[in-house]
């Protein structure tokens, strides 16, 4: 056990040297993705700031509530973008052009090396800039207790489990149809879900949108719920859904990957 | 006469290209407008409910759900990501010179690719929004639809020239994703697809209006829900044009320039 972690410690060390040395060769391009991350995360407090022009509440929250929840929402974003988000993106065009029967030969696990060879060292001043949005966005509540922030310690690997395993199951089902370019517009899509704070969803068919948000489709575990465990009394329930549903999540997608490499027949000659 | 064979024979290559691949294609097609003008109406619906408001920014619930039903959809259209990647690509890569020894221009050779693929993607998928429109009885003016169509087809000659200088700067720059990412996230927000400039305030509304950007999602969409006038809509078409030109002198300077830069190697 102790030599496989090693192992895979040592092949993520070279993963990291050569995405750093790659995505610092073009430097100019380096410097612009990180302004687009900033006109994305910019664009998505402008929504709710223009929002609370015309209304007091949304959901439940006031405007500070809100800032913690998408400082929060977009915290967690920018982890996965640094760990996962450009390996999932090109992962269509490897399925395409053969180039994912090399990955699949290498003597590691199938899924490590699908979703991790590359990292994005870009994203790294957005997860910086948006860990201060927090701190700020929390400085401004009058009465919070600094302590809560443990919780996310538990919470925020959580919702990473939702991002990873929804786009990788996505991006899995590309092995069956060799082209599905398309379902990463589709994750976009349903991305939105987890920015937006699941207490709009309360009134909604009697409340059972925001339990399938929290327990069918958990994107409301990405920042909502955990804004929650922040912000209100503690709630015994989803802290022991947030322990167990990444298990279940992994397993689920780990069968669905081994599902779609059985059926899988390689693009390359 | 010969000129329009050979467009329509590229747009008819997109149109054949993209159906071979039917399940990416309903995905494009369908899927994915449905989940976006899902998740749209959801979002204004609990909007309405958890204020229990009539009125937000002075425009009632089925004005909002028509806007949150139309524009994702014509978002959809009025953008380009996979032509422009590939435009990027054929000028890094050095496959230009295919498209460079043949009797089409790398613009026109893309553009007709493009607007075949727009036409057939809009025309399969405009079924969405429809159905959503006619089942919500949203305030949609339906016999105003194809001028508002016709305005984001309009702009797409505007769009395609912006992805032709982003790909003439690939002669330049080797990677130049960036550019694309920072230009269409900032055509997200400056089309109005991001949240309807009604809410804005006044000034701003009426400088993002003014912009030719708007043409692609606001003005269209804020014409067919009856929150514009024909007025708008012609200044849409002046704008755009306008910025056409400019833009096309702009990428004409890029692209010459490029040219003496690169050197096609291979064959």
């Amino acid at each position: 056990m102790k030599y496989l972690i090693h192992k895979y410690v040592e092949i993520y060390k070279g993963f990291f040297k050569a995405s750093l040395v790659a995505d610092l060769e073009f430097r100019f391009n380096f410097f612009l993705l990180i302004c687009a991350e900033f006109v994305w995360y910019a664009s998505q407090l402008v929504i709710y700031q223009v929002l609370y022009r015309h209304t007091k509440l949304i959901g439940g929250w006031g405007q500070d509530q809100m800032r913690v929840f998408m400082f929060l929402a977009l915290f967690v974003d920018s982890i996965y973008m640094i760990l996962w988000d450009s390996n999932f993106s090109k992962f269509n065009d490897d399925v395409r052009k053969g180039q994912l029967d090399l990955l699949l030969t290498k003597p590691v696990n199938s899924m490590f090396m699908t979703s991790s060879q590359k990292i994005s060292i870009s994203h790294v001043p957005c997860f910086f800039i948006t860990l201060t949005g927090l701190i700020w966005s929390l400085n401004q509540l009058p009465d919070f207790s600094w302590l809560r922030l443990l919780w996310l310690l538990i919470m925020i690997p959580s919702g990473l489990t939702v991002i990873f395993c929804g786009r990788f199951a996505l991006n899995a089902t590309a092995l069956l149809f060799t082209r599905a370019d398309f379902l990463q517009y589709v994750w976009y899509s349903l991305f939105r879900l987890g920015l937006r704070p699941d207490g709009i969803y309360s009134s909604l068919m009697s409340g059972i949108f925001r339990k399938i948000l929290i327990f069918i489709l958990p994107f409301a575990m990405i920042a909502s719920v955990p804004t929650r465990f922040l912000l209100e009394p503690f709630q015994p329930s989803l802290l022991v859904w947030a322990l167990i549903m990444p298990a279940i999540l992994i397993a689920l997608t780990h069968k669905y990957w081994q599902h779609c490499l059985k059926n899988y027949t390689s693009a390359s000659s | 006469m010969a000129f329009w064979r050979k467009n329509l024979a590229f747009s008819q290559l997109a149109i054949v290209t993209n159906l071979e691949y039917r399940f990416n294609f309903f995905i494009d097609a369908y899927l994915q407008p449905l989940i976006t003008v899902g998740i749209e109406i959801l979002l204004w619906i609990a909007l309405f409910e958890a204020n229990n408001s009539n009125l937000i920014g002075g425009f009632t619930k089925e004005a909002y759900l028509a806007y949150g039903v139309w524009a994702p959809f014509l978002g959809r259209v009025a953008i380009s990501w996979m032509y422009e990647s590939m435009m990027v690509e054929d000028v890094a890569s050095g496959n230009i010179n295919i498209v460079l020894t043949r009797p089409i221009s790398f613009y026109e050779y893309y553009l007709s690719q493009l607007m075949g693929y727009k036409v057939i993607t809009t025309f399969l998928s405009l079924l969405v929004p429809l159905f959503v429109s006619f089942y919500f009885k949203l305030p949609v003016q339906y016999e105003k639809i194809p001028l508002a169509l016709t305005l984001v087809f309009f702009y797409l000659f505007l769009l395609h020239t912006m992805s032709f200088i982003v790909s003439s700067i690939a002669f330049f720059i080797t990677k130049v994703r960036s550019f694309t990412l920072i230009k269409n996230l900032s055509l997200f927000v400056l089309a109005g697809e991001l949240v309807p400039f009604d809410l804005m305030p006044e000034t701003l509304k009426n400088v993002l209006t003014a912009l030719p950007f708007s043409s692609g999602v606001y003005i269209p969409v804020a014409y067919i829900t009856g929150r514009i006038d024909h007025r708008v809509v012609m200044n849409g078409f002046i704008s755009v044009f306008v910025s056409f030109i400019l833009f096309s002198i702009v990428a004409r300077m890029i692209w010459k320039k490029g040219l003496l830069e690169y050197t096609g190697t291979g064959a």
